[in-house]
């Protein structure tokens, strides 16, 4: 009996984070993603010429909103996001995803100059592409990321977040300094695509983004989030250019959000050791939002990345292609 | 509690007023009509009045500026008086004067009140309005009867009877004792020749009134357009069939709410209803009586009244509780209303002249749509053709003569210029078109009076060049957000950024005429509602924009509609222009069809019942198409090819 297969006439972009010292830039190793033309692990339908990576994520300050189960591995290192770059690229990370949560008015308000050297440290640390992500809070971005975006001119890094009411800035950093964007969009995929359109009218490659679709960890609304995802990458499939780019997406973050990850043993001890289930919590909404097409995983629990890896690892290898 | 005097300027009316009392009441029963779109909620900043002298007790608020607080303005419906008063009423707060329309303007317009000839002179809506017999809701007959003798002894009233019979097919019919009180005088006073006045009154024919000698040339209708914000009325010689005069004013329940579930909820206070009844009963008798004036006809021979409106102005008209039609499964109390006294609706014409308002589909598809599909003649083409009402409820229907299928979605009151900062209806003093030169990057306009007035706001046919203007010039991006650009009149507020459109200097108002950015984003919600209703019907009825005809567009967006902006915003889709036609104030024109004839009536009953609903809210796709047509001109630009070209162009 012959399979049937769907026949897609177009396909995701292809996108390279990260400047390799011909390129211009300083990094090792640089990163590529998308290029898809089938749904997610399809091998016998199309092909998926670069396997989904992960990045590590970094923040500017000491984690004081991870649990105990994820921020404690990094202890030795948090108080120096160089060093707990570093760390990252040890344990394998693809990427360094560094986030300016210190540099919110209501935390640390660092000043642009403190975020630039920030990036230069780890720049000067690593030898992985960097993901630099602001603050969220839009004056306060639109204060740091141009000299972010500055002190990482010519590394090709991936700058994140342009949204539709706060695009403008960080586009023009982008475009100046040779970055390519992430463009959020609240779980929309019309949104998703308007945020597209706003920087593609500011002569900005549409090649040159990414999508972060915003997404909810296990539990918390991730099959719709599955279903907006699986609906972008089929409308991409179908040649709308408007959402023919990779997705990023930060199963760390959302998983360590919940109540599941969350609570200690103590307060619920059938629920049992909560780093383990932690790691599960992590690494259930990494593979979710994997097999719905993500193709930049920003995890933080080093045992989450590596058994992501083994996943990833089983589904792109030879073996893998031929179920 | 004491008694205070107010004396209220420019008008210098002088009331009397308990301490205590809320401002505003103490104006409107002094008769001044105010503007006061939530109804003395205290959220629109319409009412604002200057007290000049004397004490008030007001809260602050964020609707007047440092500036104006400074002045001594007031919102009206939030001050209690403390003593006599001097109070100044801006005319940016005032409710405007019945505007007559020049000869001109009216002999002009074919079928819309509002519209141009040129936009609505087409020859379907020609062909439409003449298919119809003539055969008013009332008609006049003159009687030459033979006088009784002792062989012909039928009684006065078979006499009358026989005659009609013998000159018109009338069957079935019937008269009020009032006339039979007079008859046996009158015939033989008039020498047996008497004029009768055939009224339609559902499935019988009434002599609604008997006249001595010959009145037949004297029969004279009125319709109306009962619109949520404004009230038309033409004058319509029954006989001739032509249009004499017609004349607007505002509705003037707007004093208790700009849309109508706050009216429906205003009807369920205490004398809510009545009152509401009352304003606009108010409204139609001033028009009718301005009306009769200027063309010094006796209110007498006003014989009939045809009403077109949504179901919730036509329960007002007629005093009846609305409170069912926002209550789940929304039934309004009566669709198909017979036909009645136009004085047991409190309008005053021929104390036993005859009113109808005329069928809708559902609470929230009116008569005033009925009118509407029969005026633009869908109804009759085979050809699929698509009518869209851009006003607060935007009601949209799709079909031919087969079938047609109809829907509402809110789409708010923006392009009826509230919820917009400068907005205003489509009377003197609003722009009603906009254009921007690049090469001297000012914004030129046109006022609703083509004329040297200075402007006061903007309605809702400028407001759609506004948008395509600024969208143009690159002002704004395609969410609606202001760009960066290094131009002094685009400025920050406490309440985000404005840009001046039309400077202080040259206004009415002594004000700014300005857009926020919080008005576009008003401006494109009502947008999308409208677009993505449409698109859902379209689909839903298994057909493409493209498979469509002719797209009829109503609704009293002054008298001109820039097609062109219209498609350049997202607002109706991207077809061949020649498909779009402007067809003004249809609900206007369906009505005088009823009047004149009882064809086109029973056309609007079966339309009435033939037509379907589709509820929006059942389809959970509508939100989808929504969200993508909050954008400009729409997320998937490629469904706006022309528009993409010109942007490529650009």
């Amino acid at each position: 009996m012959e399979l049937v297969k769907e026949k897609w006439v177009s396909k995701v972009n292809i996108l390279s984070i990260g400047a390799t010292g011909e390129e211009g830039g300083t990094r090792k190793t640089k990163v590529q993603v998308g290029g898809e033309d089938t749904l997610p692990f399809l091998h016998f339908e199309g092909k998926m010429p670069h396997r989904p990576v992960i990045a590590c994520e970094v923040l500017d300050m000491v984690p004081e909103n991870w649990p105990q189960a994820v921020a404690k591995p990094y202890s030795d290192v948090y108080r120096d996001p160089a060093k707990w770059a570093k760390k990252c690229e040890t344990q394998g990370a693809d990427l360094i995803c560094l986030t300016f949560t210190g540099a919110h008015p209501d935390n640390n308000n660092s000043s642009a100059a403190d975020c630039a050297k920030v990036v230069r440290n780890i720049l000067a640390a690593t030898t992985v592409p960097l993901i630099v992500i602001g603050c969220g809070n839009d004056d306060k971005d639109n204060e740091i990321i141009p000299a972010i975006s500055e002190a990482a001119k010519g590394e090709n890094v991936l700058l994140g977040k342009a949204t539709q009411d706060n695009y403008k800035t960080i586009v023009a950093c982008a475009s100046a300094d040779g970055h390519a964007v992430i463009a959020e969009s609240p779980i929309d995929i019309n949104i998703a695509k308007q945020v597209n359109v706003l920087i593609s009218d500011l002569s900005f490659a549409l090649d040159r983004i990414v999508i972060d679709p915003t997404t909810g960890g296990l539990g918390y609304g991730l099959e719709y989030c599955y279903s907006i995802m699986e609906r972008a990458r089929i409308g991409a499939l179908g040649a709308d250019k408007m959402l023919a780019m990779p997705f990023i997406v930060f199963p760390g973050q959302e998983a360590w959000r919940s109540k599941e990850a969350r609570i200690t043993k103590e307060e619920m001890p059938q629920w049992g050791d909560e780093e383990k289930r932690g790691i599960v919590w992590e690494l259930t909404t990494a593979l979710s939002l994997l097999l719905a097409g993500a193709d930049i995983l920003v995890m933080r629990h080093a045992q989450a990345i590596a058994n992501l890896k083994k996943v990833i690892n089983a589904l792109m290898n030879e073996e893998g292609k031929k179920c | 509690m004491q008694v205070v005097k107010i004396i209220l300027y420019p008008d210098k009316k002088i009331i009397e007023a308990d301490t205590g009392s809320d401002l505003l009441d103490v104006i409107q029963k002094a008769g001044v009509d105010m503007n006061s779109d939530c109804a003395g909620e205290g959220v629109c900043g319409k009412c604002k009045v200057l007290v000049k002298s004397g004490q008030v007790q007001t809260p602050p608020t964020a609707l007047l500026s440092r500036e104006e607080v400074r002045q001594g303005y007031v919102l009206a419906c939030k001050t209690k008086i403390l003593t006599d008063l001097e109070v100044e009423i801006p005319p940016h707060a005032r409710l405007d004067e019945i505007i007559p329309l020049t000869a001109t303007e009216r002999e002009t317009q074919l079928v819309g009140f509002y519209s141009k000839a040129e936009e609505v002179a087409t020859p379907d809506i020609i062909a439409e309005s003449r298919i119809f017999e003539h055969s008013p809701l009332a008609t006049k007959l003159f009687l030459k009867l033979p006088p009784p003798t002792l062989k012909d002894n039928v009684s006065d009233l078979q006499r009358i009877f026989r005659e009609i019979r013998r000159k018109s097919s009338v069957s079935i019919m019937q008269t009020g004792l009032a006339n039979l009180k007079k008859l046996g005088k009158l015939l033989r006073d008039a020498n047996w020749e008497a004029t009768v006045l055939l009224g339609k009154r559902n499935e019988t024919t009434e002599i609604v009134l008997i006249e001595a000698g010959d009145t037949s040339g004297e029969n004279y209708g009125i319709a109306v357009d009962v619109g949520t914000t404004t009230v038309v009325a033409e004058l319509v010689d029954l006989d001739s069939e032509k249009v004499l005069g017609a004349q607007t004013t505002y509705n003037k329940q707007a004093n208790f709410g700009a849309d109508v579930i706050t009216r429906i909820i205003y009807a369920s206070e205490a004398a809510g209803l009545e009152k509401l009844h009352n304003v606009v009963a108010e409204n139609i008798n001033e028009l009718i009586s301005s009306l009769v004036r200027a063309h010094q006809i006796k209110l007498g021979k006003l014989t009939s009244v045809m009403c077109a409106g949504n179901m919730t102005m036509t329960h007002l008209l007629l005093g009846i509780d609305p409170t069912y039609l926002r209550r789940e499964p929304y039934v309004p109390t009566a669709n198909f209303v017979p036909v009645i006294r136009a004085i047991e609706a409190d309008i005053k014409i021929n104390p036993r002249g005859l009113l109808l308002c005329l069928p809708g589909v559902s609470s929230y598809v009116g008569g005033d749509i009925t009118a509407g599909v029969v005026a633009s003649g869908i109804c009759e083409q085979k050809d699929i053709s698509l009518f869209i009402d851009v006003g607060t409820n935007g009601e949209i229907v799709l079909g031919n003569r087969d079938w047609l299928v109809s829907c509402a979605s809110s789409a708010g009151p923006a392009f009826e210029g509230s919820g917009v900062k400068c907005g205003m209806r489509a009377v003197k003093g609003a722009i009603q078109k906009m254009r921007y030169e690049s090469k001297t990057q000012d914004f030129k306009y046109e006022t609703v009076t083509k004329d040297a007035t200075l402007p006061r706001g903007i309605c809702g046919s400028g407001l759609i060049d506004v948008l395509a203007s600024l969208l143009r010039a690159g002002i704004i991006d395609k969410a609606g957000k202001f760009k960066v650009i290094n131009d002094n009149r685009l400025r920050d507020t406490d309440i985000g950024k404005e840009f001046v459109l039309i400077a202080q200097d040259k206004t009415d108002t002594g004000r700014d005429i300005v857009i926020t950015e919080a008005d576009i984003e008003n401006l494109i919600r009502s947008k999308a509602a409208i677009y993505a209703a449409a698109a859902v019907l379209v689909r839903n009825m298994g057909l493409d924009f493209k498979k469509i005809k002719n797209i009829y567009i109503a609704g009293g967006f002054g008298n001109y509609l820039d097609i062109e902006n219209a498609v350049f915003i997202g607002l109706l889709p991207d077809l061949p222009r020649d498909k779009f036609k402007f067809i003004g104030n249809s609900s206007l024109a369906g009505a005088r069809l009823a009047l004149l004839h009882y064809e086109a009536l029973k056309k609007i009953n079966d339309v009435a019942r033939m037509m379907t609903y589709f509820e929006l809210s059942a389809d959970n796709s509508f939100m989808d198409e929504y969200t993508k047509a909050l954008f400009l001109p729409h997320t998937d630009l490629e469904k706006f090819p022309t528009i993409m070209q010109k942007m490529l162009n650009n």
